[in-house]
C-alpha cells in the first residue's frame, strides 16, 4: 500500500534580480525583474509503507524541494500528492505529527540546552505521552549509545554526535514516514557505518518508510533496494539499485598521465579497456569491475605504456547521472 | 468549534511557557553575563532618561509639559516598548531565524509558525528597559499631583498592555518584510526604536506630518499621548470626548494586531510558495 504518492508535481520559483545596496532593496520590494527556474518537473512516483528508498541527484536537482513538498513546508505549482492519506501543504500540522525529517546540515535541535532538554521539548511539542516518551528514549539510548552526551549542550556535540540527537529528536513522536537529507554527509568512515546500521534498524524493527538524499553511493547501495534518480527537476531512473550497480556501478575509470616522452594520437587500445576520454598526455581508461582488479588494470597499462601517474576513480552519483546521459538512457 | 478553538489556544500558551521555560534557563546557565547586561542595559536608559532631566533642568516646561508628565510618557513608552522586547523577542530576531534558514524547521511542528516564532526567543536581560520605565513612571508619580482614582491606576495597565501589543506588531510586520528581503529589516527598526524616542514626548512638539504619521499610520499616539491626556488630567484633554481617549488604545492595539496577523500569514504563505 503506497504511503507517499507523487503525482506529475511541478514546482516552479520566480528568481529576482537582486539588486546592490539600501535603495536597490526598497526597489525590490516594488518591481519585480527577474526569471522563472523550474526545480522540480512533472515528477511522479509511489512509495510504499515500509520501504527505504534512495533519493539522488546532483546538487540543484530538485531533491530538497521535492522533500520540502513532500513535508508541507513548500506549496506545489502543480501535481497531486499524498502523504500517509494527508494533502501535505493542507495539512501540514496534521502531517507533522506522522513525519520525521532529519536534515544533515542543519539541526533541529536547540543549540544552547543540553540535548536531553532539546528531547523532552521536542516530547511537548508533539505532544508524546509521559510513558512512550521513556520507553522510546530508552530504546534509542540504547541503539544509537546517547548515554555519554545527554546532558552535553548541542553546539558542543561532535558532528557523529549530533546527528544521532538529530535522528532521535525526529523519531522520538514515531512518525512512520522519516525523510533523510544527507544523513552520513560529514561524518567519518565508523559514525557513518553506525548511522546505517541504525537506519536499517528502524525501517526493519519498527517498519518507518524511509525516503533518503545522499550523495554516497554506498548508503544507496546499503540500504536501499530502490532508488529514484533526479536532474534538472526530472525524474531520470526510478528502479532497483542492483540494476544501476550493474550498469554502472561496476564501472571504475583509471585516469593515467602518459610520460610525455611517449607520442600518440587518439585513444589506447587495451584489452578489456576503453579510452573513453584523452586530455594530452592524460587518459580516461573505464574497466568493469567484475571482469579486471584495479592491480590487473594498472599492469594492462603500464605493460605497453610508460605511465607517469595515475588515479582510480569510483562511479558517483554525478557520474552515474552522467552515463545515462551520455548513453542517452531512459531507463 | 469554540471549545476545540480554546483548547488549541490554551496548548499553545503551555507550549510559549515551556519554550520560554527551557530559554530561561539556558541564560541562567550565564548568570554574572545575565546580570552584567541587566545591569549595562540599565545603566544606559538611564542617561538617556537623565538627559530629558537635564533638558528640564534649562527650561520648565515642555510646550506646557511639566518634568513629571514627560517622565510619565517616557516611562510609558519604555514599559510598553520593554515587554514588547522581552515577549515578541522571537520576532525582533527573525531576520537571524531566515538568514540562518531555520523557517523551514518551525513549518516541519505541528504548531502555528506564529506561536513558534513567538517563543523563540527571551532575552530576560531585556527586563532592564521596564525597571528604567518603571522608574521614570515613579518619578512622574512623585512630581506630579494627579489625582490617581481607581479607575485610572485599573486602566494604566490596559494602556501599557495595548502599547506591547502594538510594539509586538512592528516587530511581526518587520519580521514579514523577511521574507521578501532580509536588507530592508532597517527599514522598520526606523520605526520601532525611533517610535519608542516619538512616544516619549508630547505629541505636538513634533512637525505636523510626523503627528499625523505617527497617528494614523503606526498609530503610536493612541497608546502614548492621548491616553495619557485623561490620565494625567491635562487640559488638552477637554478637546476631546473622553470615551475616545479610553478606547483609543484599545482600538489601535486590536486594529493594528490585526493588520501584522494578516500582514504576517500573507508571508508566510509567500514564503511557502518560493522557499525563500
Amino acid at each position: 500500500m503506497a504511503i507517499i504518492t507523487v503525482d506529475s508535481l511541478r514546482k516552479s520559483f520566480w528568481v529576482n534580480q537582486r539588486r546592490a545596496g539600501f535603495a536597490g532593496a526598497v526597489r525590490g520590494l516594488v518591481s519585480r525583474t527577474g526569471h522563472e527556474v523550474v526545480a522540480v518537473d512533472d515528477i511522479s512516483f509511489e512509495i510504499a509503507a515500509g520501504e527505504m528508498v534512495g533519493y539522488i541527484g546532483p546538487n540543484g536537482a530538485g531533491k530538497s524541494t521535492t522533500i520540502k513538498v513532500l513535508t508541507g513546508i513548500l506549496v506545489p505549482s502543480s501535481g497531486q500528492v499524498t502523504v500517509a492519506g494527508l494533502v501535505p501543504w493542507e495539512q501540514r500540522r496534521t502531517l507533522a505529527g506522522k513525519i520525521g525529517a532529519v536534515f544533515g546540515q542543519r539541526t533541529q535541535l536547540w543549540w544552547d540546552l543540553p540535548l536531553i532538554e532539546s528531547l523532552t521539548l521536542l516530547q511537548h511539542v508533539y505532544g508524546v505521552p509521559s510513558d512512550r516518551f521513556n520507553a522510546n528514549l530508552s530504546y534509542f539510548r540504547e541503539i544509537l549509545e546517547l548515554d555519554g552526551f545527554l546532558d552535553t549542550p548541542v553546539r558542543q556535540l561532535s558532528l557523529g554526535q549530533r546527528m544521532r540527537g538529530d535522528l532521535v529528536a525526529a523519531l522520538l513522536h514515531e512518525p512512520p514516514i522519516l525523510y533523510l537529507d544527507e544523513p552520513t554527509i560529514g561524518l567519518d568512515v565508523v559514525a557513518r557505518a553506525r548511522m546505517r546500521e541504525v537506519l536499517q534498524e528502524i525501517n526493519r524493527e519498527r517498519g518507518v518508510t524511509v525516503l533518503l538524499t545522499t550523495h554516497d553511493m554506498d548508503d544507496i547501495s546499503q540500504l536501499c533496494q530502490r532508488m529514484l534518480i533526479i536532474d534538472h527537476g526530472k525524474l531520470l531512473y526510478d528502479g532497483s539499485v542492483e540494476a544501476i550497480r550493474e550498469r554502472y556501478g561496476m564501472e571504475r575509470t583509471l585516469v593515467v598521465d602518459l610520460d610525455g616522452s611517449e607520442e600518440i594520437e587518439g585513444p589506447l587500445e587495451l584489452p578489456g579497456m576503453t579510452d573513453v576520454q584523452q586530455d594530452g598526455p592524460r587518459h580516461w581508461l573505464r574497466f568493469r569491475r567484475d571482469q579486471a582488479s584495479a592491480a590487473e588494470a594498472i599492469t594492462a597499462v603500464t605493460s605497453r605504456h610508460r605511465i607517469r601517474d595515475l588515479t582510480l576513480e569510483e562511479p558517483d552519483i554525478e557520474g552515474i547521472v552522467r552515463r545515462i546521459y551520455e548513453g542517452g538512457d531512459r531507463l | 468549534m469554540l471549545g476545540a478553538t480554546v483548547a488549541r489556544l490554551l496548548e499553545d500558551v503551555s507550549l510559549y511557557r515551556i519554550f520560554v521555560g527551557s530559554r530561561l534557563r539556558s541564560q541562567m546557565q550565564y548568570r554574572e553575563s545575565f546580570l552584567v547586561m541587566l545591569v549595562l542595559g540599565f545603566v544606559g536608559l538611564t542617561t538617556e532618561f537623565l538627559a530629558i532631566i537635564l533638558l528640564f533642568n534649562r527650561f520648565d516646561t515642555l510646550i506646557g509639559w511639566s518634568v513629571g508628565e514627560v517622565a510619565f510618557l517616557y516611562g510609558l513608552a519604555s514599559i510598553s516598548f520593554g515587554m514588547a522586547e522581552l515577549f515578541g523577542a522571537g520576532f525582533d530576531n527573525f531576520p537571524e531565524t531566515i538568514r540562518r534558514a531555520e523557517f523551514d524547521r518551525v513549518l516541519l511542528r505541528p504548531q502555528s509558525a506564529f506561536v513558534q516564532v513567538l517563543s523563540g526567543d527571551f532575552q530576560l536581560r531585556r527586563l532592564g528597559r521596564i525597571l528604567q520605565g518603571t522608574m521614570a513612571l515613579g518619578f512622574a508619580f512623585a512630581w506630579t499631583s494627579v489625582a490617581w482614582s481607581p479607575q485610572k491606576l485599573a486602566y494604566l495597565p490596559v494602556v501599557v498592555l495595548c502599547g506591547m501589543v502594538l510594539y509586538i506588531g512592528f516587530f511581526v510586520l518587520g519580521a514579514t518584510l523577511c521574507f521578501w528581503t532580509v536588507d530592508s529589516v532597517e527599514v522598520a527598526n526606523i520605526i520601532t526604536y525611533g517610535g519608542t524616542e516619538f512616544a516619549s514626548y508630547p505629541l505636538p512638539i513634533y512637525h505636523v506630518l510626523m503627528q499625523r504619521f505617527f497617528t494614523f499610520v503606526v498609530p503610536l499616539a493612541f497608546v502614548s499621548y492621548f491616553p495619557s491626556l485623561y490620565l494625567l488630567g491635562r487640559p488638552e484633554a477637554s478637546d476631546w470626548p473622553q470615551w475616545l481617549l479610553v478606547a483609543s488604545p484599545l482600538a489601535a492595539a486590536a486594529l493594528f494586531a490585526l493588520v501584522a496577523w494578516l500582514a504576517w500569514g500573507f508571508g508566510v504563505k509567500h514564503y511557502r510558495s518560493t522557499g525563500s
